[in-house]
């Protein structure tokens, strides 16, 4: 069985700077139902004005990524790094023993537009780290692109984040189709990011969600003007 | 384990101290504390601002990312980390904000901090004294390094540490 969780259903929180929409509770927004899923513990959409953004704040024992759909954020940390990225890149900080960053839209003139994903660890206290990975947006045309996987693993190209987990990124044309199979065990959440997505007939507009456990081959057609979604294989 | 909260304020031009504030921080939140870090703007007249390079474009980048510290940091606090370049004295309208909003809340008897540590001068150490905050001495710090800066950055990070597990010592 697939569960949707609608976009519009989602909690929202609009500073005039910041307009956020929570797929799990985050902040302000409560919902007990809506607690995460699996190790996926986080995904908020973000839009931020240029120039504003999340002054330094900590972090302790938690996988957090950032996928840039439009503009770029700026990011500052604790432990040295200054970096400035855009769409078709994945970073991944692991907070470990603990980080403080701050991000911020990287543009004086663009607004920025992206997803922050954690994912929580299955070990505690890890030495922070820092990664991030750019791609060519071919990578992601009409296949699944490999964006962070478990560390240790045989992952290419990827982030590492120390939880049994994967995140794709896959672009979709309009009546194009990808199947996935879900292996036993695994969990699926999917994300749409961008556009419109069909997931074994049940329809996704942008910022609705899927979840799937039991059914183990899932198909994905792009809907008109297709579609940018990201992909969760979780423990 | 209850939830200990660490407020950690500086002064800063050129980022130095900062990253003392930050370090402290960070030894905070390795000590599982939750931290607030605020920010005491210097007041200055424009043309000495643009007389030392970088003291603009980083008053700028600490404008967006800090807020100065708030009544409703104080009451939050188990704990204080104050950090303060030399330069800036007791009487000096940049530390006047911060210990003003600490005397308001000490007053309304909604200050709850049990611990306290300065990274800077002795002044500010006096100035914690008469408030009746119990202080945790820079100088049991151990040395770590012959590198000043990078041994004053370490010795920031084990003050937040600290300051965070005495406070939750003393609840």
């Amino acid at each position: 069985m697939i569960t949707i969780r609608r976009s519009a259903e989602r909690g929202h929180a609009d500073q005039g700077w910041l307009n956020s929409y929570y797929t799990f509770s985050f902040a302000s927004y409560y919902d007990p139902a809506h607690m995460g899923f699996r190790a996926l513990r986080v995904i908020n959409e973000d839009r931020i004005a240029p120039g504003r953004g999340f002054g330094a704040h900590a972090h302790r024992d938690m996988e957090i990524m950032t996928y840039v759909l439009e503009g770029s954020l700026t990011h500052r940390d604790s432990m040295g790094e200054i970096q400035t990225f855009g769409a078709n890149t994945i970073q991944v900080m692991s907070a470990g023993t603990g980080v403080i960053h701050s991000e911020f839209n990287g543009s004086e003139g663009e607004p920025g537009h992206f997803l922050q994903i954690w994912i929580e660890p299955a070990v505690l206290d890890v030495e922070p780290s820092y990664q991030q990975i750019s791609f060519d947006p071919q990578e992601k045309r009409g296949r699944f692109r490999l964006l962070a996987a478990p560390a240790g693993s045989d992952h290419g190209e990827a982030a590492e984040i120390h939880q049994d987990a994967s995140v794709y990124a896959a672009e979709l044309g309009s009546g194009e189709n990808l199947n996935r199979t879900l292996a036993p065990g695994r969990h699926a959440w999917v994300q749409v990011a961008r556009g419109n997505v069909t997931v074994n007939g049940e329809a996704l507009g942008e910022g609705d969600a899927a979840a799937a456990g039991d059914e183990r081959e899932l198909s994905f057609t792009g809907g008109p003007g297709g579609c940018e979604l990201l992909y969760f294989d979780l423990a | 384990m209850q939830d200990t909260n660490v407020l950690v304020t500086f002064c800063s031009r050129l980022g130095s101290t900062e990253r003392l504030a930050l370090a402290a921080a960070l030894g905070a939140v390795q000590a599982r504390a939750n931290i607030r870090l605020r920010w005491l703007r210097e007041t200055a007249e424009d043309d000495a601002i643009d007389r030392i390079p970088g003291w603009r474009e980083n008053r700028s980048r600490m404008a967006r990312e800090y807020i100065a510290p708030r009544e409703i940091d104080f009451q939050w606090a188990d704990a204080l980390v104050i950090a303060i370049p030399d330069r800036v004295g007791m009487s000096s309208p940049e530390l006047s904000p911060y210990f003003e909003a600490l005397k308001a809340v000490q007053s309304a008897g909604t200050l709850h901090v049990s611990a306290a540590a300065v990274l800077g001068t002795g002044a500010a150490e006096a100035a914690f004294a008469q408030l009746g905050l119990t202080l945790v001495p820079l100088d049991q710090s151990p040395v770590l390094d012959q590198d000043p800066i990078k041994h004053a950055v370490e010795r920031a990070r084990l003050q937040g540490h600290r300051v965070t597990e005495a406070a939750r010592a003393r609840r």
